[in-house]
C-alpha cells in the first residue's frame, strides 16, 4: 500500500529505467523531454498509458501537460492506493 | 442444396452424411427428412422462417427442404437469450421461427423442428427456379445484416467438386456462418461424411478428429492455433489429417509452418471468402497469401479481383442477390473487401482491414505484422493487436495477450517489446495487457478454458 504520488514515482523511474536507462539520476526537476530525460513523443504516450494502467488515471490528459516528475505527482492526489 | 443431397442419397442411401455426438444421420434419412419438411412448409403456406437449432442433422434437413420448397430459410446465430432472438425476427420480419427450445414470441409462430421433419407427408418434386436463403453476417460493426443468397448461386461454386466418398469432414464453423454453409456444400457434392461436434471449439474438435477419424479439416487461423496448443498440452496422438483448410482470417505467417510440422501428412489450403461475394478458390500451394494470377481472371470470371490503394476490390457474379431491405446489388459492380493486402514478390499477403488500421500520431499502422511477432514469442498463446486512444499520440499500439498456462508475465512482456524493438517506432507495442480472453476479428470471443 501506498499514496498515489509514491506509486506514480515508483512507476515513472521503473518505466524511465527500461526506456531510457542512459538518462542517469532523475530529479523531481528533471525535465521529462529533448533536454532532460529525452523522451519522445512515442515514448511519452507510452508513459501515459502506463500511469492511466497503474493508477487509473493520466496527467497528460490534463489541460497543462507535465513537463517534469513533479508536473506528474501533482497531478496525482494523497489518497492511499493498493498495489497492482 | 436438395440437388446435392438427392445426388449423394442415390449413390449411397445408406452412406453416412452427419455425424453428430448422439448418432449419425444417412443420405437416405436425411433426403427423407428434408423431402418432409418441403411438404410440411408448402402445405403451411410458410415461405421465410427463422431457424435457431444447434442439431446439424436437423438444421441441414430444414436448410434441403426450403431449399426444395423455394421457402427462405435464414438461421439465427445460437442464443439463448429471448430478448435477442425477439430482436431477430423483428429486423427480418420473421412471423416463423422453427426452434428446438420453445420461445414466447409475441406475434411469432414458434415450431418444434420436429412438427416439420416428422410431417407424414413427402414433397418429391423438382425445386423451383428462384430458392432463396438469407445469411446474417456476424455483425462487426453493430447488429447483423441479412446476406440474400440463393441456392442455385452457392451450388454453383461446388460444381467442380469430386466425388470422394471417403473423405470426413470436420465442421468447425457454425451452419448459420458463410463458410459453414461451403462446407456442408462441398461435402455433399462430394458425398462424403461431415462430422459436426458441439459446441464447435478446438478442444471438441481436437476430441471429434480422432474419435470420429476425421480426415479434412476447414477452420480459421485462430481456431487452429488454438487446436495445436491443445495437441501440444495434451500428448494424445496426432489426428492423421489428409486436408488442412484455413479461412476467415488473414493468417499468421509461422502458422502454416508449425501446421505442416504437426500435420506432415496433410495438404494445406487456403481459402479467401465471404458472405458477400462467395469463394475466390482455394490456394493449394501451402503457401501464404492468393498467388498473383487472381489478379488476371478476366471479364468472363465469376469472381474477380483487383486492389485499389492498397484494398482488395471484388466483382462477384456468385455472390450475394442484397443485404435484406435494401436494394439488389448489380453482380457486375465492382466491390470494397475492407481487406488491406499487399504484394510481397509473386503474392498477395493480407496485412488486416481497413477498420482495423491504427492511427499513430498520423502513422498508419497495419496490426497484423505485429500480432504475428508477439504470437510468436514464447509463453504466448494468443495475441490481439488493436489501437489504445491516447492523449498524445491519438492512439498506441497496443496489445492483448493470453499466456500460457504457468508462464512469467513480465518476462513474456519483456520478449514482446524485444520482438518488436526492430519495428518502426509507432508499430512497437506501447501498452502489453495479459487477459484470459481477447476478442478477435468477426465478434469471435477466444477464451482459453483450463
Amino acid at each position: 500500500m501506498g499514496n498515489s504520488k509514491e506509486k506514480a514515482e515508483q512507476t515513472v523511474r521503473s518505466f524511465i529505467d527500461r526506456v531510457k536507462p542512459e538518462a542517469g539520476e532523475i530529479t523531481l526537476d528533471s525535465p521529462l523531454y529533448a533536454d532532460g530525460i529525452g523522451l519522445d513523443s512515442l515514448e511519452t504516450a507510452e508513459l501515459s498509458a502506463v500511469l492511466e494502467d497503474e493508477l487509473g488515471s493520466d496527467p497528460f490528459t490534463a489541460d497543462e501537460m507535465p513537463q517534469t516528475l513533479a508536473d506528474i505527482l501533482a497531478f496525482y492526489g494523497d489518497e492511499v492506493v493498493a498495489d497492482a | 442444396m436438395i440437388e446435392l443431397l438427392r445426388r449423394s442419397a442415390a449413390e449411397g442411401p445408406d452412406r453416412v452424411a452427419i455425424v453428430v455426438d448422439e448418432g449419425t444421420t444417412t443420405y437416405g434419412a436425411l433426403l427423407a427428412s428434408a423431402e418432409r419438411v418441403s411438404a410440411a412448409l408448402i402445405a403451411r403456406r410458410i415461405t421465410r422462417f427463422a431457424v435457431l437449432d444447434h442439431d446439424a442433422a436437423n438444421v441441414v434437413a430444414l436448410l434441403a427442404g426450403s431449399s426444395l420448397a423455394g421457402a427462405e430459410a435464414c438461421q439465427y446465430p445460437p442464443t439463448e437469450d429471448a430478448d435477442e432472438v425477439a430482436a431477430l425476427a423483428s429486423r427480418f420480419e420473421h412471423d416463423v421461427v422453427v426452434s428446438a427450445e420453445p420461445l414466447d414470441l409475441p406475434g411469432v409462430t414458434v415450431l418444434a423442428p420436429s412438427e416439420l421433419i416428422e410431417n407424414g407427408a413427402v414433397s418429391r418434386g423438382e425445386p423451383p427456379a428462384q430458392r432463396p436463403l438469407i445469411v446474417l453476417t456476424t455483425g462487426t460493426t453493430g447488429a447483423p445484416r441479412g446476406v440474400r443468397q440463393d441456392w442455385n448461386r452457392l451450388v454453383r461454386a461446388v460444381r467442380r467438386v469430386e466425388p470422394a466418398e471417403g473423405q470426413r469432414w470436420l465442421l468447425a464453423y457454425g451452419l448459420h456462418q458463410f463458410a459453414g454453409l461451403q462446407i456442408l456444400m462441398h461435402v455433399f457434392a462430394a458425398g462424403a461424411t461431415l462430422v459436426a461436434p458441439a459446441p464447435r471449439r478446438p478442444r471438441e474438435g481436437l476430441a471429434a478428429m480422432r474419435t470420429h477419424l476425421v480426415t479434412h479439416a476447414s477452420a480459421t487461423p485462430t481456431y487452429w492455433r488454438f487446436l495445436l496448443a491443445e495437441l501440444r498440452s495434451d500428448g494424445a496422438a496426432v489426428p492423421a489429417l489428409a486436408q488442412i483448410t484455413l479461412g476467415g482470417e488473414a493468417i499468421p505467417a509461422p502458422l502454416l509452418g508449425q501446421l505442416s510440422e504437426a500435420f506432415p501428412d496433410a495438404r494445406i489450403s487456403q481459402v479467401y471468402a465471404a458472405s458477400e461475394f462467395g469463394s475466390s478458390g482455394s490456394q493449394r500451394d501451402g503457401r501464404n497469401g492468393l498467388s498473383l494470377d487472381v489478379l488476371d481472371r478476366g471479364d468472363d470470371a465469376d469472381l474477380a479481383m483487383k486492389i485499389v490503394d492498397g484494398e482488395l476490390w471484388v466483382r462477384s457474379r456468385i455472390g450475394m442477390l442484397g443485404y435484406y431491405g435494401e436494394e439488389p446489388v448489380d453482380a457486375d459492380n465492382w466491390r470494397a473487401t475492407g481487406d488491406l493486402v499487399e504484394i510481397v514478390e509473386d503474392r498477395i499477403l493480407f496485412r488486416g482491414r481497413t477498420s482495423e488500421v491504427i492511427n499513430v500520431g498520423g502513422v498508419k499502422v497495419h496490426p497484423l505484422p505485429i500480432e504475428d511477432r508477439v504470437g510468436a514469442v514464447d509463453g504466448v498463446d494468443m495475441a490481439r493487436v488493436y489501437g489504445r486512444a491516447n492523449a498524445m499520440t491519438g492512439a498506441i499500439v497496443a496489445v492483448e495477450v493470453v499466456a500460457a498456462p504457468g508462464a512469467d508475465t513480465d518476462a513474456i512482456a519483456a520478449a514482446i517489446r524485444e520482438a518488436c524493438a526492430d519495428l518502426p517506432p509507432a508499430s512497437r507495442p506501447r501498452s502489453v495487457k495479459f487477459v484470459d480472453s481477447v476478442s478477435m476479428s468477426g465478434n469471435k470471443i477466444i477464451r482459453r478454458d483450463r
